[in-house]
């Protein structure tokens, strides 16, 4: 499908009638290799080309992905049809009709890289660091999207390189899963470094070490940390708040966090895949300030969204759902070693997953530690620790903050971590559960 | 698209390879929404295009959006290529079927107005609204699935499926205490499936439940007698039963992402708990949600045990997985659209109910908990290390239920959980899902179900 078909669309949309309408057009190339047990298990291509279509006419609003460009005229009938045979949506009031002007595109990186070659090296740089066996994947997507309004046309391009790798030794484990969006360097030598830190993880503690429920101090990675922002993210979107599913509700404005607690949306850096240069409705995205000083400042909103909240869009339409783009917590001053240090006793906790809530409004949720959790004692890890929850809530983690590491690193894990940039974190009195 | 390449696709495939199979796939999806009396939209969409997997030194696959040999060719060529370079290469082939199935619809989708969705919707929220949810969140979605599979043996099975989906979330405050609730309908037919539920009496009582426990007391930790309902024996059937007997799981091939099986490097069979506890999982099960009589890799569905009276028994196993046991798949293989691999996957996935009536579960608890239902819930990736916390849940005291308790929790693990039943219900019930697995993530639509099971002596945080 080429930008004509775009304006073609465009046009019988709106001679059917319909008022407002917004387009986007993503084409798309991707590679991906998938390996288990230190062996390639498959080598996946996809090319695919969709045009989303948001439109709206007398208050009613319809949505549909078209795939086929041969379809137009029978997703256009089905569209009108649909239109005039259901409800006004509340939840819609305009796309956004502010002129937009589109930051400019960085110098991409070339496409052609060999993936295969790349999770070669992520293998053997494991191997060769410790690791017994390895399993993961690395994708290279390249996107080309156009979105188009009634007021706005924005195109630009997106993807990059995503690499997961984890590494097992013995009983133990350690994982890497970070992006590298289309301005950043990405070789052999990185996809080596990954597999290497894999496998210094999983071979940091070699002997179990028990923990008693309760609250402990722990130092989060990047990798716990993106899972519990990820899921938090949802709960900024302002969707949620006015549906009554958020924990952030009535904490506009109001202390949250620690004072070096930080966090933004970051859609313009493109050393991530989560970038992007508009929102699906056209608007110009930013770097949003989402919490800063430890203060929340702002939800994520759609122009919609942020209409009947009486405030600004900050860029990040869905236009009926707002959500986040790319996370991006700041960085602090020590590094997280010397944090480690001078934590005195707690936990060290590599990555997380299937975090699921008890209580939306509340926050309340656990999630399961896996890939590097570690008994720390005076500063030093003891042992390698199993079988045990962080049962908390959202809230009371971000009140417990009390320091930032100097690394940051970008990560994406499947559905667990939305491309973000997150450092390690200090946590005081996180609620540690078990199974008994 | 109407899926003429296919055979040209094959074809051509084939004769560049050891081994191939090409899918044509078209869903169609229709899914409404309203979110707190307000009507969100109805959206529409239909995709469809080719999957095209070529074994020769490795597996690769190929996927295209277009009617267009050029491009399809293109996409066969890059995979092709790329199944030159070594790798895994091991499928199972079988014999080659030839046959035509659908899924049998009463009240059809295509006959089932827009009006009637959103009115049906309308009074969800209605009925809801009336017994005081303070949030609702109400979505029905319809699939229609048309599918061809072909692959160099000769095989050619074509399937049509419909499916309907309704998913509700509620939230009551009571005494500034928040609770929320979740419920999954779905089933292999046409809207016919919903007028089944009697679904104003469930959310009612749903709503009316939520309230009430709002306001109860957590229970004291310890170990109690606990009976678990029809929900949570579905879940656990589906997490520690269905998950780690996945056979690409215990090969680590999705070690990176929803993990192994702590039944990788056992001897089987393997002892999992007591002899009163079997689980089944049966794709050929007609009006499930999880039910189909070919999977998406042309093989014919059965019944398969899981866990048989207390040990593994099979695995589930699609054509690859198949192929590195030494044995034939049992038609796991499913993908959740046109673009996505085939993996190892569940249908309907239950425990086998036994012989108690449901009062005689009761008998002889002096101090228990009936967790009918549950909330939050997850567990580790070895699906060996879970939780379940109670939504709503009752004291037993000498066999009579005494009161509410609010969020009971079991975290325990699956050797400990299935050890522990010592008596399964003679009822059955299933909930729907959607559950995950893979990258790109696929969401295949299952059931989970089961009856009421009694266990002893359960830690109760």
């Amino acid at each position: 499908m080429t930008d004509d078909i775009l304006d073609q669309l465009f046009r019988r949309l709106h001679a059917e009638g319909f008022r407002q309408v917004a387009l986007e057009l993503v084409q798309e190339n991707v590679d991906q290799v998938r390996f288990s047990s230190n062996t390639k298990d498959l080598h996946n291509h996809w090319n695919e080309e969709s045009i989303s279509v948001f439109a709206e006419t007398n208050g009613r609003t319809v949505s549909t992905v078209i795939k086929d460009a041969s379809a137009l005229d029978s997703a256009v009938a089905r569209l009108k049809e649909i239109a005039a045979r259901t409800p006004e949506n509340p939840s819609f009031s305009s796309l956004n009709p502010e002129p937009q002007s589109y930051s400019g595109m960085p110098r991409a990186r070339s496409s052609d890289v060999d993936i295969e070659d790349l999770a070669s090296a992520m293998i053997n740089g494991s191997l060769a660091s410790g690791s017994e066996r390895v399993a993961g994947l690395v994708y290279n997507r390249r996107s080309a999207v156009t979105v188009m309004t009634d007021h706005n046309r924005c195109s630009y391009e997106t993807g990059g390189i995503e690499a997961v790798i984890r590494a097992f030794r013995g009983n133990f484990t350690g994982q890497e899963a970070q992006h590298f969006g289309i301005e950043a360097n990405v070789d052999s030598s990185t996809m080596e470094r990954l597999g290497a830190e894999a496998a210094e993880t999983a071979s940091l503690a070699q002997q179990k070490a028990d923990v008693e429920p309760g609250r402990h101090r722990v130092l989060l990675s990047p990798y716990v940390m993106g899972n519990i922002l990820t899921y938090s993210s949802g709960f900024l979107s302002y969707y949620s708040v006015e549906t009554g599913l958020s924990c952030f509700s009535d904490l506009l404005g109001k202390e949250v966090s620690f004072p070096g607690f930080n966090l933004h949306d970051s859609p313009l850096d493109f050393n991530g895949v989560g970038a992007r240069l508009c929102d699906e409705e056209g608007t110009a995205t930013a770097r949003i300030d989402i919490i800063s000083g430890g203060v929340l400042k702002s939800y994520l909103h759609s122009y919609s969204t942020a209409s009947r909240a009486g405030v600004k869009t900050t860029a990040n339409a869905g236009i009926i759902s707002p959500r986040s783009w790319q996370l991006q917590l700041d960085a602090g001053r020590r590094g997280y070693k010397k944090i480690l240090e001078d934590m005195g006793d707690g936990l060290l906790i590599g990555n997380s997953w299937y975090t699921r809530f008890q209580d939306y409004r509340n926050g309340v949720f656990s999630t399961v530690p896996r890939d590097g959790v570690f008994l720390v004692k005076n500063g030093e890890i003891s042992g390698s620790v199993s079988g045990i929850r962080i049962s908390d809530s959202v809230t009371s983690i971000l009140s417990g903050v009390r320091e930032i590491s100097r690394e940051a690193k970008n990560v994406k894990w499947w559905e667990e971590i939305a491309p973000s940039s997150m450092p390690y974190v200090l946590v005081d009195n996180v609620n540690i559960s078990r199974a008994f | 698209m109407s899926g003429e390449l296919l055979d040209k696709a094959m074809e051509y495939a084939s004769s560049k390879s050891r081994y191939a199979e090409a899918r044509f796939m078209e869903i169609s999806t229709n899914d409404l929404a309203y979110r707190n009396s307000q009507f969100e939209g109805l959206n529409f969409d239909t995709e469809s295009g080719y999957a095209v997997r070529v074994i020769n030194s490795s597996i690769a696959m190929a996927y295209s959006d277009r009617e267009d040999w050029g491009r399809l060719k293109e996409a066969i060529d890059i995979a092709l290529k790329h199944s030159q370079r070594p790798g895994k290469a091991g499928i199972w082939e079988g014999k080659p079927i030839k046959d035509t199935w659908s899924v049998k619809q009463r009240k059809k989708i295509e006959d089932t107005s827009i009006e009637d969705r959103v009115a049906m919707v309308r009074e969800f929220d209605r009925i809801m609204a009336g017994a005081g949810a303070t949030v609702r969140v109400n979505a029905v979605q319809d699939k229609r699935i048309r599918q061809r599979y072909i692959n160099s043996l000769g095989s050619d099975v074509r399937g049509d499926i419909s499916r309907v989906f309704y998913f509700y979330m509620i939230g009551v405050v009571d005494n500034g205490e928040f609770e929320q609730s979740t419920k999954e309908f779905g089933s292999s037919s046409g809207y016919e499936y919903l007028e089944t539920l009697n679904l104003e009496d469930r959310i009612t009582a749903d709503v009316r439940d939520l309230h009430e426990s709002a306001s109860a007391p957590r229970p004291n930790p310890g170990k109690f007698d606990i009976i678990v309902g029809p929900e949570i024996s579905g879940i656990v059937a589906h997490e520690s039963c269905g998950h780690p007997t996945e056979y690409d799981r215990i090969v680590g091939r999705e070690g990176a992402l929803a993990g192994e099986s702590f039944l990788t490097g056992k001897t089987f069979p393997y002892k999992i708990g007591s002899d009163a506890v079997s689980v089944i999982d049966d794709p050929s099960m007609e009006g499930s949600f999880g039910y189909y009589r070919y999977d998406d890799e042309g093989v014919p569905s059965r019944k398969r045990y899981l866990y048989r009276n207390g040990y593994t028994d099979e695995f589930i196993l699609n054509r690859e997985s198949a192929s590195m046991i030494g044995k034939g798949s049992n038609a796991g293989g499913r993908s959740s659209s046109w673009d996505m691999e085939p993996l190892a996957r569940m249908s309907t996935t239950y425990i086998k109910p036994g012989d108690y009536k449901f009062d005689e579960l009761f008998e002889g608890i002096r101090r228990g908990i009936y967790i009918k239902s549950f909330t939050e819930w997850n567990i580790d990736d070895m699906r060996f290390n879970e939780k379940y916390v109670g939504k709503e849940a009752y004291l037993i005291t000498n066999g009579d239920i005494s009161g509410r308790v609010r969020r009971p929790v079991i975290e325990t693990n699956t050797i400990k959980f299935y050890s522990a039943v010592d008596a399964v219900g003679r009822d059955l019930e299933f909930s729907a899902g959607m559950c995950g697995k893979g990258d790109p993530e696929q969401g295949v639509d299952v059931w989970m179900g089961g009856p009421h099971m009694r266990l002893r002596g359960v830690y109760i945080q």
